[in-house]
């Protein structure tokens, strides 16, 4: 499984530099520029069109989504303060227990100008990725892309416990629930909240500084979709090299 | 802003307790009857200053009458042999002060420093930075920046800006960040002009949850892996 994952990041880490620069300036306009050294020290790269498929880079082009309601969450990570009620919501929420987390708050200092410290505050959760490695690694199909959402969820009851799927994720954001002998995971309060009728996730309504921004790509009106493809906006994606293919989007502001 | 009486006072004062520590049959020697209570007076209402008998008795030389007379208790210029009475009339106040009452019988800038300055003689500079845990956990801010590094007067905040007391922001329920972007708390200077601006460079300010577990050596519980 290991194996699998360095062969997709083989596979599908082409990085910026084959672009003709033509194409570098198309990507740079539609803002995919990546950044940032998180997620223990992977250094994020630009998706090229050719490696990406279907979608050209990070962001998929406005219009063509592959699911329907097409879920998302762009998070404007500048505007994050670490207060963490987003993750106390979901604590509460979806029952998750005090040794594991569903999202969680990374914490990153670098030093800026002036001898100066700069803290920077990243919220990290499933990215429902288009292309999950964890469901291609899964072997009892426990954990599955839903159809119709794209959401990545869990049949507890099908899931041996192997935490195959744990160390595929790229983003560490699966934990093994002693409770229910299942691992566990963000489901975008599936369960919990979306599917009776609630039209936003726990952690994103108790944002209090307007970070987490969830919302359906397919309705132009939602401000996920408004924030997405604002024009002159920046947005990026963790570990774009893996081939994931995620749906959680960074920007500044 | 502190004048030389202050400097001569505290010369003084040093001198004084060097003895002190230096002889302990100086020690024991406190007459309470001559040189009044020797534990310093703490009022807590409405904000924490201190008063000493010691420097006023033992070392100033005055007499208990110069503060412990019923008339002038009555005029609120004076103070009862009890604990408790200034700050029970409701009107221990720097505004009452500065009318001569009180403490500003005396301390009216001529016979002894003036209730305008020297603030930090009477109220103690907070040494450990002040964190706020509500609205959001957790907002830092330090005295010993602001006051010793940047400079500021005591008066550039208080009490215009900030109470004297820690928790009275928070308790307003309007301690939010609209509020310091309309100008008013940290945002009166944080404003892009006088400091860097309260809509700017969010985590000078915040620390988060971890900076706040960080600050009080809690472990943090992020759980997991
Ligand atoms: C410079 C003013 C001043 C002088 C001089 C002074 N006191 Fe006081 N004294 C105070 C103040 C202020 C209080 C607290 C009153 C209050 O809280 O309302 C106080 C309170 C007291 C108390 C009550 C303490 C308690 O714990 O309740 C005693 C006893 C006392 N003084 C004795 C004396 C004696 C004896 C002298 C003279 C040797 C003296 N004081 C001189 C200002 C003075
Ligand atoms: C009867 C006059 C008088 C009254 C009333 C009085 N003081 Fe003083 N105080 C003095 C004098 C004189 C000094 C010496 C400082 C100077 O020369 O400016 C002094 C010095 C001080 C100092 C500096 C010494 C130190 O410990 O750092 C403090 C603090 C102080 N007073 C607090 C108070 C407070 C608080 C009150 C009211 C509760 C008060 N005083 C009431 C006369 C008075
Ligand atoms: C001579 C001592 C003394 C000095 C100097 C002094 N204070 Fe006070 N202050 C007091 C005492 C005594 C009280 C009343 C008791 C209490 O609140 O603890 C008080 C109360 C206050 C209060 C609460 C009551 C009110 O008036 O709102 C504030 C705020 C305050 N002081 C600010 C200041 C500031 C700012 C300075 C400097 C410009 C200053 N003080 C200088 C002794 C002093
Ligand atoms: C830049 C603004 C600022 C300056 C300057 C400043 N303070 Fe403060 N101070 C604060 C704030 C903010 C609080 C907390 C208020 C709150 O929580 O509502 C506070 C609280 C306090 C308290 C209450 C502590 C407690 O435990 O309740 C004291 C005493 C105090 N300040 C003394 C001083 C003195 C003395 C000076 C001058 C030497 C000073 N401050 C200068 C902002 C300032
Ligand atoms: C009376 C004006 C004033 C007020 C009120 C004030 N500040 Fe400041 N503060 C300054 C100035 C001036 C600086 C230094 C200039 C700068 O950094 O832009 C500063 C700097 C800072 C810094 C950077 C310190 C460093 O160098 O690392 C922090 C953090 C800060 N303030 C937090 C606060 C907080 C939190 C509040 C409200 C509780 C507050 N300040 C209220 C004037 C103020
Ligand atoms: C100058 C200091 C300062 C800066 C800069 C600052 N804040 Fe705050 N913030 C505060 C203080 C003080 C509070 C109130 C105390 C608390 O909540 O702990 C607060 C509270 C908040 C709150 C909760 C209350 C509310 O308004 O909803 C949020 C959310 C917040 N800040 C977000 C931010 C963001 C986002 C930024 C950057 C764009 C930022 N802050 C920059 C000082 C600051």
């Amino acid at each position: 499984m290991e194996m699998k994952i360095n062969e997709l990041e083989k596979l599908e880490n082409e990085g910026v530099e084959q672009l003709p620069s033509e194409e570098r300036r198309k990507f740079l306009k539609f803002g995919m520029v990546v950044t940032g050294v998180f997620l223990g020290g992977t250094v994020l790269s630009l998706t090229s069109t050719r490696t990406a498929g279907a979608m050209s880079g990070p962001v998929p082009e406005a219009g063509k989504f592959p699911y329907s309601p097409h879920y998302t969450m762009v998070i404007r990570g500048n505007r994050c303060v670490g207060c963490e009620l987003c993750k106390e919501a979901c604590v509460t929420t979806n029952n998750v227990p005090s040794y594991g987390y569903r999202t969680t708050i990374l914490e990153k200092k670098r030093k800026i100008a002036n001898e100066a410290v700069e803290t920077a505050f990243m919220p990290v959760l499933c990215n429902q990725c288009n292309r999950p490695p964890c469901v291609r690694v899964c072997p009892t199909t426990a954990t599955y892309k839903d159809k119709t959402t794209g959401i990545v969820r869990m049949h507890y009851k099908r899931c041996i416990g192997c935490k195959t799927c744990m160390a595929a994720c790229p983003y560490n954001a699966r934990y093994f629930k002693e409770e229910n002998r299942a691992v566990d995971k963000c489901n975008f309060c599936w369960d919990t909240r979306l599917s009776k009728g609630e039209t936003t996730t726990a952690c994103a309504e108790a944002c209090p500084g307007d970070v987490r921004i969830f919302g359906d790509l397919t309705d132009p009106k939602s401000d996920a979709y408004k924030l997405l493809y604002a024009r002159d906006k920046v947005a990026w994606v963790l570990r774009p090299e893996t081939g994931a293919m995620p749906n959680i989007y960074y920007m500044n502001d | 802003m502190i004048n030389n009486k202050i400097i001569t006072f505290a010369t003084v004062l040093l001198a004084g307790s060097f003895f002190l520590t230096g002889n302990g049959h100086a020690e024991e020697a406190y007459d309470v009857q001559a040189y009044g209570p020797k534990t310093t007076i703490i009022f807590n209402t409405p904000v924490t200053a201190s008063f000493d008998h010691k420097v006023h008795t033992a070392d100033i030389g005055l007499d208990c009458s110069s503060c412990h007379d019923s008339e002038m208790v009555a005029e609120k210029r004076g103070f009862a042999m009890q604990r408790g009475v200034a700050e029970a009339t409701g009107q221990f106040t720097m505004a009452a002060m500065a009318e001569g009452q009180f403490c500003g019988v005396c301390h009216d800038g001529d016979m002894a420093f003036g209730v305008d300055e020297n603030c930090a003689a009477c109220h103690q500079l907070p040494d450990d930075p002040i964190i706020w845990t509500a609205p959001v956990k957790a907002v830092i801010f330090s005295h010993d920046q602001h006051v010793n590094d940047i400079g500021l007067d005591c008066e550039s905040c208080h009490s215009d800006v900030f109470a004297m007391k820690v928790g009275a922001a928070p308790a307003t329920g309007n301690y939010t960040m609209r509020a310091l972007n309309d100008g008013q708390y940290c945002g009166a200077c944080h404003d892009g002009e006088t400091a860097f601006a309260s809509n700017t460079q969010c985590n000078t300010c915040h620390i988060g949850v971890k900076g706040y577990n960080r600050a009080m050596g809690t472990t943090p519980d992020t759980g997991g892996h």
